[in-house]
């Protein structure tokens, strides 16, 4: 960390140097301290923090009457955890990314073992079934989903190979390969919970990676073909993926769907988006949160802040989302090494990437896959771990090459 | 630095970037564009729609008076109890079983099953009294059941006059929905509008936290003032019961009475009927224990064919050939257009040939020569064939149009009867020769008697309707019958000389049973051979249908009253020996009743009853003198000694007395203790009667064709036989021509 710290120019041991820290201690005494990160992306990342849990608590409030008997119910632990997750993105964003280089394999080598605990343990206490849905794995003192852990594990593998491989990212064996079987090791884990929507953003970012990182194009179009004909098999030859087939059915004709499929869901956040019109019907003042919509404080959530915030609300969000993508991706590209470069990128690619989804999912765009929106969703474990993974972000724009304010 | 980081790399990078923010927002915010902007009205207003729920709130049926303000069917509250199954908590659910069951008197199985299905409302039970509400309010407070039971109010319909009225009134459904007669005619009127409760409320049900309340309240439904008074449908209703039974009616009679400038129905009955409170058990208890006697297969069909028959309303829902009593409409065709008056002669042989078909008269002997006024009094149907035959089928269909006869009278009652007739084209000599004395169509009581009406208030054919106005909740009036005449059919004049002939054929033609002293009845009898029925099992005697038809008082027509008597097995079948006496036992009654003033002729006049001088207290002598100055004879029970006073006399002071009778003066108190038994008058001609009546010292006063003829027999009396009643006593008899025939 020292090192890192010694190389900022913001911080030349320069005596107009020491003057010039002196005045920005002075401003931001709590998050520019030794002028590090960057600010632009930590405002935006509180601000849709701060959002997402007003959003929540009026989102979850009846719900959470309903079933828990307490209208805080998911507030209360959801700011636990935006508290923590923010103190512990702070501390990361000290701690010198580079030293990640040391836990890439280790961590990954958990992950899987994880993720193979989840299904050789499965219905037993370690790995409980929720929701019919075997994902969840129990330690004891905290429960959490292992494939959250292993988007970041998979981006973390990627950006260290990349980083020591970058001039032989054109050949099969350094370019193609390891990033195919570690991929292929992941993604076939937690196929096999039958989590698809897991699947689906661990595999676009690792590719988004590999294309990033300068996998010739050809081998995509063969990946995409094998990946595409293993989806087709799924879908038209497997019983057990037959759900997903009639999901699609559903998404196409929400309002008038297939017998035995149920569009309740979708339906009911149509009317949500719909009932918001262009400025919404204002805050805490939703209808459909009142137990029309399924679990309106998670994948849903954002239907809520449509029907509240209206159309110009959601567009608000959208851009919030989109700067902080954007200005990720910018630290990432500033980083001052390869490293930092592929580990941002992935981070703000993964991101991205699901709140790409998940917006498009609420609005029925693509087919309901279940996949949370970050900052807004309720859920403790993966809030903590998108805010330690800013904060990486936040530890790579310390030394990256971008304007500081 | 850019040195570091290929050109490439960046490229790909914000082409991703691009790609996703660009492409995936993009799309987004294109259908957020499509379901807010495009679509969001809609969307609004599904999302609505599916939060309001609705409570229905019902409407309360409106009253039905009669005309002279009586409630005769009227709705009270009552309570239904209703089930929210998937709204009871599943610890609550055996403790609202065991207690809905005890309270309600059910099985608990019964309500387990109710309380278990996949639904959000269903009825435990409908229509409890209050008291139960109260019970059921009471264990849910007490057991702190927190949802899932509710006590719905409804309303039942009650008619406290029973059966009286029934086949007009028809009855209500379960829902209060009219399912016969007048409920049902006037359903939309009674019936109101439900009103609704709607609020907003969550997926599960209960109330949002939105000032969300919409209340619609439940408007009242109107009420009907009927024409028909309750008093004259009773009494007409008991002697047309009294006829059928005397006279062995097979299948049922009707009865009308219309009032004749208005066409408003005082009166509509028939027999039989039932239970309008309980219209799904059959009224005549022989019949049950028939039907019930029967083998399960047919007992439901039977059943439900005897409902049918007895919730008919036989004054329209059935026709039959009018017979002889259409002669009137003949006779007054006739005298309108100058083909016959009063006077004009005819030779009636005993039957007439009509191309190759011989009719007979009914009195195949014949009637010789007659006048036409004769000639209806007689009944000689080769008269009628005459007239119908000069008429011509195009003028007898005129004028047979024009009474009424070849549509509905549109009488506010559900199920008028078509009836069958032939057209101008289709009246062969044949069967206009039948036609014209009444035989070979068919038409209901309703429109005959409406025809009688046209000819009593001087030739208009007036509008039948039984419903006077609709009036709402606060008293407005709604709507009121429509009394204007349809029609001019005959002139004053014609009127006024077939009232003429009427009278007297009701007061010394072959109407006169239905003879009333002092309110100048007129009328027409009427035997119809059912001709129909007889052709269908020819191995079946012939069978018949006796009426009577006519109006009161002759100089100023107020009513008219039709009486038919379907199937009389008794020793006559002709209407004026069967019908005539009910018609005369319905009229002497009701014409008193609806105001109508008695005038007596003197021939009358001498045969009425005088009254009783009060002489109780007085002395033997003083009360004998007082007596005999009033024209009466009197007896002394008890002892006469000089100075005894009468302590009581029968007839009471002021009491009805036989012109020529006398009064008992009882003296001792052993004397109060003497009665004779009332003997059986039934079938005794008027001489014997007063002789078997003298013997035991009861006086009659004499009722019907007994005024006018001395060829009676005695038809019915007021006090039953059998009956112990005081020396003195006066009974009235009530006589009819036996022997009275068409």
């Amino acid at each position: 960390m020292a090192t890192s710290l010694r190389r900022q120019p913001g911080v030349s041991p320069s005596a107009e140097g020491k003057h010039h820290v002196k005045k920005v201690r002075k401003k931001f005494s709590l998050f520019s301290i030794r002028a590090g990160v960057d600010m632009p992306f930590l405002i935006l990342v509180l601000t849709l923090l701060a959002i997402g849990l007003i959003m929540l608590f009026s989102a979850s409030f009846a719900y959470s009457l309903q079933n828990f008997g307490n209208s805080y119910y998911f507030i209360r632990s959801q700011a636990i955890f935006a508290v923590l997750g923010t103190v512990i993105m702070l501390v990361i964003s000290y701690f010198d990314y580079h030293h990640l280089h040391k836990f890439a394999y280790p961590i990954m080598i958990v992950v899987l073992l994880m993720l193979a605990a989840v299904k050789l343990f499965a219905d037993t206490p370690i790995a409980p079934i929720r929701g019919g849905a075997n994902r969840w794995l129990n330690l004891g003192f905290i429960e959490f989903q292992p494939s959250e852990i292993a988007k970041f594990s998979i981006i973390l593998i990627f950006a260290h190979l990349m980083s020591i491989n970058y001039r032989r990212m054109d050949t099969f064996r350094y370019g193609v390969a390891p990033y195919a079987i570690i991929l292929g090791l992941f993604a076939g884990l937690v196929i096999i919970e039958k989590h698809v929507s897991g699947t689906l953003i661990i595999s676009a970012v690792a590719m988004m990676m590999m294309f990033v990182g300068g996998t010739k194009l050809r081998y995509f179009a063969i990946l995409g073909g094998v990946g595409g004909a293993a989806v087709a098999y799924l879908v038209f030859f497997s019983s057990k993926f037959s759900y997903a087939l009639l999901r699609i059915q559903g998404w196409i004709n929400p309002f008038n769907p297939p017998e035995d499929v149920d569009t309740w869901q979708t339906v009911q956040s149509l009317y949500a988006i719909g009932s918001g019109q262009l400025f919404g019907v204002g805050l805490g003042q939703s209808r459909q949160k009142y137990l029309w919509l399924p679990e309106p404080q998670n994948d849903f959530i954002f239907a809520i802040v449509c029907e509240e915030l209206g159309f110009i609300g959601a567009l608000v969000i959208i851009l919030l989302f989109s700067a902080l993508i954007w200005r990720g991706v910018v630290i990432a590209l500033a980083a001052k090494d390869r490293f930092g470069m592929f580990l941002g990128i992935g981070i703000a690619m993964q991101a991205g990437l699901q709140v790409v989804l998940n917006i498009m999912v609420v609005t029925n765009t693509i087919p309901n896959t279940g996949i949370s929106l970050p900052f807004f969703s309720s859920g403790g474990t993966s809030l903590v771990i998108l805010l330690a993974e800013m904060g990486v972000l936040l530890s790579i724009s310390r030394t990256s090459h971008i304007e500081k304010t | 630095m850019a040195e570091m980081k290929p050109v490439k790399t960046i490229h790909r990078t914000v082409f991703l970037l691009i790609l996703l923010l660009g492409l995936g927002f993009g799309l987004a915010v294109a259908n957020l564009v499509r379901w807010q902007l495009v679509r969001g009205e809609e969307l609004r207003t599904a999302a609505i729609d599916q939060s309001l729920t609705s409570t229905f709130l019902n409407a309360e049926r409106g009253t039905i008076y009669d005309t002279t303000g009586k409630v005769v069917a009227e709705s009270a509250s009552v309570w239904s109890v209703v089930l929210e199954p998937n709204y009871i908590e599943d610890d609550e659910r055996e403790t609202i079983v065991t207690g809905l069951a005890k309270i309600l008197d059910m099985k608990e199985e019964d309500v387990r099953a109710e309380a278990e299905v996949d639904s959000y409302f269903t009825y435990l039970k409908r229509k409890t009294e209050s008291s139960v509400k109260d019970e059921i309010l009471a264990f849910l407070e007490e057991e702190e059941i927190s949802g899932g039971v509710r006590m719905v109010e409804e309303y039942k319909r009650y008619y406290p006059y029973g059966s009286t009225c029934s086949s007009v009134l028809g009855f209500v459904g379960t829902d209060n929905n009219g399912l016969y007669g007048l409920e049902l005619y006037y359903d939309d009127e009674l019936s109101g509008t439900q009103g609704r409760l709607v609020r907003a409320t969550n997926a599960v049900g209960t109330d949002m936290p939105f000032q969300y309340e919409q209340l619609v309240e439940a408007q009242d439904g109107y009420d009907l003032y009927m024409t028909i008074d309750m008093t004259v449908q009773s009494i007409i209703e008991k002697h047309l019961k009294k006829g059928v039974e005397d006279n062995l009616v097979q299948n049922g009679a009707a009865a009308i009475v219309m009032d004749v400038d208005t066409g408003g129905i005082v009166a509509m009955a028939s027999v039989g009927d039932f239970d309008p409170n309980q219209p799904f058990e059959i009224a005549d208890e022989n019949l049950r224990k028939q039907i019930e006697a029967l083998p399960e297969d047919k007992e439901e069909e039977a059943w439900n064919e005897a409902l049918l028959q007895q919730w008919r309303n036989k004054a329209i829902n059935d026709t039959y050939y009018p017979g002889s009593v259409f002669k009137m409409v003949t006779g007054s065709a006739g005298l309108e257009e100058g083909i016959i008056t009063p006077d004009t002669t005819f030779t009636c042989t005993g039957a007439v040939q009509v191309e190759d078909t011989w009719i007979n008269c009914w009195d195949t002997t014949g009637h010789g020569t007659q006048t036409f006024r004769e000639g209806l009094c007689n009944s000689c149907n080769p008269f009628f064939i005459e007239i119908g035959s000069q008429l011509g089928p195009d003028m007898f269909y005129e004028y047979f149009k024009s009474f009424g006869f070849t549509e509905h009278t549109g009488i506010d009652l559900p199920g008028e009867a078509n009836n069958l007739y032939y057209t101008a084209e289709q009246l062969k000599p044949v069967e206009l020769a039948t036609e014209s004395f009444g035989q070979n169509f068919s038409i209901t009581p309703l429109q005959m008697v409406t025809a009688a009406s046209t000819i009593a208030n001087g030739g208009n054919l007036v509008q039948p309707h039984v419903v006077e106005k609709v009036v709402d909740a606060s008293g407005n009036i709604v709507s009121t019958a429509d009394m204007s005449y349809k029609r001019q059919v005959i002139s004053e004049e014609t009127a006024r000389t077939m009232i003429d002939i009427l009278q007297e054929n009701a007061t010394t033609g072959t109407a006169k049973n239905g003879y009333v002293a002092g309110y100048r009845v007129c009328g027409k009898t009427g035997t119809s051979e059912k001709v129909a029925k007889w052709l269908e099992d020819k191995t079946k005697p012939m069978t018949y249908i006796a009426s009577y038809c006519g109006f009161a008082p002759a100089d100023d027509p107020k009513y008219a009253l039709i009486v038919m008597l379907d199937e009389p097995t008794g020793a006559s079948y002709y209407g004026g020996a069967v019908a005539g006496p009910v018609f005369q036992a319905m009229m002497s009654e009701i014409l008193p009743y609806l105001g109508v003033t008695a005038e007596y002729t003197e021939e009358e006049a001498a045969k009425l009853n005088t009254t009783a001088p009060s002489v109780e207290n007085l002395t033997v002598e003083e009360a004998r003198d007082a007596i005999e100055n009033a024209g009466l004879t009197c007896k002394v029970i008890g002892g006469e000694e000089e100075g005894t006073t009468v302590i009581r006399q029968i007839p009471a002071a002021g009491a009805e007395v036989p012109r020529d009778g006398m009064v008992v003066l009882y003296t001792s108190s052993e004397s109060l203790e003497e009665t004779v038994e009332v003997p059986d008058f039934t079938n005794y001609s008027l001489q014997d009667v007063l002789a078997i009546a003298s013997a035991r010292d009861l006086q009659i006063t004499v009722e019907g064709a007994g005024l006018q003829s001395s060829n009676v027999t005695a038809y019915s009396q007021d006090i039953t036989a059998g009956s112990k009643v005081a020396p003195g006593t006066v009974i009235t008899v009530n006589f009819i021509e036996k022997d009275q025939v068409n």
